[in-house]
């Protein structure tokens, strides 16, 4: 009897330890050492991953080819948000249509706004484009600025400091590989820098037309000129009237090039270009437009020698 | 000092396209402006300490909540009744929210609805809320009055659903805006190594100030109980799965209790390139309700719907949608409708849905509407639901 007792009592221990260590597994088994970042676009994945090397393991939610503006927050999401440390959004807005849902539903402190984890890449960045006033007439604006600042690769450079600080907070003992590697993440900057900004300079004050209001920090850095969009307002699709007005002021003024992003059709543009005997060229917003824009200078990389083969 | 700063940029230039690639473009450097070389300039002067020193605000200076207000325009033709055209506004909700602190949000929805029966306009608070955002071990905790998980479509308030009215077994089970309840809800993010998202809801309290069909706030102690396991699944990169299984129990207007059991199947697909242009969704719904009236008498009932809706081009959508559905306390009546819907957004802010419904009941006579719905928001971005 005693025997039976004691066999049971032992299967019962068995049982709870057994139970208890298959839970600490499934609570731990998300890895350990490297931190996890949690990136909303795949332009500040890039930069993390730069910063962070070895030490991180970052994962984007929206593609490259994806209009940022409009992400699904999937369930899928909250999932790595909820082990995140760090947190990397663009700000201004940009992702106010899926990002509040996403983090109000992660259930981790350290990325809501204001923790340690959380970063808005936008802090020191320059901002374009900030409205007198606010209101939905205007279309789809965004009351803080432009958001699409990472278009400025020189912004790049204040989007790494921004990461680096989250970084430096969550895992102090990393600092000296952080601080390093954004140091030859700048250097790296500069020197592509030289070649994009020659590349471009011939054709500097080029006048242009882009579907969506996206690319003033582009159009900043590299002195290019963007005349009208074929949205009449931002968020609002082409119009046949706004379509006219395009033709019109492309003939005027003998302009030859719509700039368009991956993410829209291009019936419009294609129209217009048939029009006034111009073409309609694909830029990237962002890193992973296509499969050869892997890192954060490829994305200039390929906006810069598109441009250079349209105009010339 | 102009003079200065412009020989300063250029030289700063020639500086830069050092090497053989600047040897081929030193004439070019040459004609760059001021803007340019400022920017330039920039690059290359030493990065600040910290953020704290570059920061400038990117918010406005306010602790005001998110306010937004949407309304409801309806115009409608019934095939029976005494309007058989009809023009009214249904119902204008006022949404607050905010963070109270690091630790919880809030959330409140005032709605002056139209009330069925007297054609006014009342006022109800359908939703108070408050849900912690830190909770250790992926715990999420809501107390206040709140729609229960059960199933879909209960959880969305009426302009967040696509269709002009909310399926048939939500109307007959619960109320014509879905279940409400007073209490508190937990979920939790079942722990897996796998990127497969589970979650269990447990809800307990009292159902809504109104009884409904199926369930009613119950004498002192009686309480409603919610169970739901959320299953999500990532099939590729455009479509996802969702699964979802719900248990609720609780008293009922007969003094006794009621329990519901449901399943929910979402199926969506959107291409990530073009997201804003392409679209497709089925969902379907099953409820199946065993009322107790007395110790003696149970009834047995059960209902669901199941729809699809494919979005046309940016801004148009098309749906249809079947309804069964039983009544929980009467287990002869019984009804079944069929629904066509084309919907027109122009922007987030505003949808224009026009419905066309035949509905066949074996209670009453059978009956056609068609409804227009016209929602327009103001305020605050609300962030989308998926």
């Amino acid at each position: 009897m005693d025997r039976r007792r004691m066999t049971m009592s032992g299967t019962r221990i068995r049982f709870v330890v057994g139970f208890g260590l298959a839970l600490a597994f499934l609570t731990v088994s998300t890895g350990y050492g490297q931190l996890k970042v949690v990136t909303t676009l795949p332009d500040l994945e890039s930069i993390a991953k730069f910063i962070g090397g070895e030490q991180v393991d970052v994962y984007s939610i929206a593609t490259g080819f994806q209009n940022p503006h409009f992400v699904d927050p999937k369930p899928s999401y909250i999932l790595r948000l909820a082990r995140a440390d760090v947190f990397v959004t663009v700000g201004l807005d940009l992702e106010i249509g899926w990002v509040p849902s996403l983090l109000n539903s992660a259930r981790n402190a350290k990325i809501q706004k204001g923790g340690e984890g959380y970063v808005d890449a936008s802090l020191g960045v320059p901002l374009l484009q900030i409205p007198t006033s606010a209101s939905r007439a205007q279309g789809d604006i965004h009351v803080y600025g432009n958001p699409h600042y990472w278009l400025n690769p020189l912004n790049g450079k204040v989007i790494a400091r921004n990461i680096l600080d989250a970084f430096v907070r969550t895992d102090p003992d990393h600092r000296s590989i952080y601080e390093s590697n954004l140091k030859e993440f700048n250097e790296t900057l500069d020197a592509r820098m030289k070649l994009w900004a020659a590349s471009m300079l011939p054709y500097k004050g080029r006048k242009i037309i882009a579907y969506h209001n996206e690319w003033p920090y582009f159009e900043q850095c590299f002195g290019l000129q963007i005349v009208d969009f074929l949205e009449p307002k931002p968020g609002i699709p082409p119009t046949p009237s706004q379509l006219l007005k395009i033709i019109n002021t492309m003939k005027r003024d003998r302009i030859k090039i719509i700039v368009i992003s991956p993410y829209f059709t291009t019936e419009s543009a294609d129209l217009v270009a048939r029009s006034v005997g111009g073409k309609v060229i694909t830029l990237a917003t962002s890193v992973g437009a296509n499969e050869k824009i892997k890192t954060y200078f490829e994305l200039f990389d390929h906006n810069v020698s598109q441009l250079e083969e349209a105009f010339r | 000092m102009t003079l200065l700063r412009c020989i300063g940029s250029m030289l700063l230039l020639i500086y830069w396209f050092d090497g053989t690639a600047a040897t081929a473009q030193t004439d070019s450097t040459a004609v760059a402006d001021s803007l340019f070389s400022l920017q330039l300039e920039r690059s290359l002067q030493p990065e600040p300490s910290s953020i704290q020193q570059q920061s400038a605000p990117r918010s406005f200076l306010s602790v005001n909540p998110d306010i937004s207000a949407i309304g409801d325009f309806r115009s409608a033709y019934t095939s029976i009744g005494t309007r058989p055209i009809d023009m009214y506004l249904n119902e204008l909700e006022i949404q607050i929210a905010s963070v109270v602190d690091p630790y919880a949000r809030a959330e409140f929805i005032v709605s002056f609805g139209r009330d069925p029966e007297s054609r006014e306009l009342g006022i109800e608070l359908e939703v108070a809320t408050l849900t912690s955002l830190s909770l250790p071990y992926q715990l999420q905790l809501t107390l206040g009055k709140f729609k229960p998980v059960i199933g879909k479509v209960n959880v969305l308030h009426p302009h967040y659903f696509s269709f002009v009215d909310f399926p048939k077994v939500i109307n007959n089970y619960f109320e014509s805006e879905g279940m409400f309840m007073e209490g508190a809800s937990a979920s939790w993010l079942l722990p897996n190594p796998y990127d497969f998202y589970q979650e269990l809801t447990v809800e307990v309290g009292r159902a809504g100030s109104e009884p409904n069909a199926a369930v009613a706030p119950g004498e002192d102690g009686q309480l409603l109980y919610v169970g739901h396991l959320k299953n999500f699944l990532d099939l590729g990169p455009n479509s996802t799965l969702e699964f979802g299984l719900s248990g609720v129990h609780g008293p009922n207007r007969f003094g006794s209790s009621t329990l519901l059991a449901g399943v929910d199947l979402t199926f969506k697909w959107k291409p990530l390139r073009h997201n804003v242009y392409r679209s497709f969704s089925w969902q379907s719904e099953v409820l199946y309700a065993n009322m107790r009236l007395s110790d003696a008498e149970v009834i047995r009932t059960y209902g669901g719907f199941s729809f699809i809706e494919y979005q046309l081009e940016r801004r148009w959508f098309v749906g249809a949608r079947y309804d069964y559905s039983g009544f929980p306390d009467d287990p002869a009546r019984k009804e079944q409708a069929a629904s066509l819907l084309l919907r027109f957004q122009p922007t987030e802010f505003q949808i224009l849905a026009l419905q066309y419904q035949y509905s066949k009941r074996n209670y009453d006579r059978n009956m056609s509407q068609v409804v227009l719905r016209v929602i327009f928001g103001i305020g605050s971005h609300a962030a989308h639901q998926y």
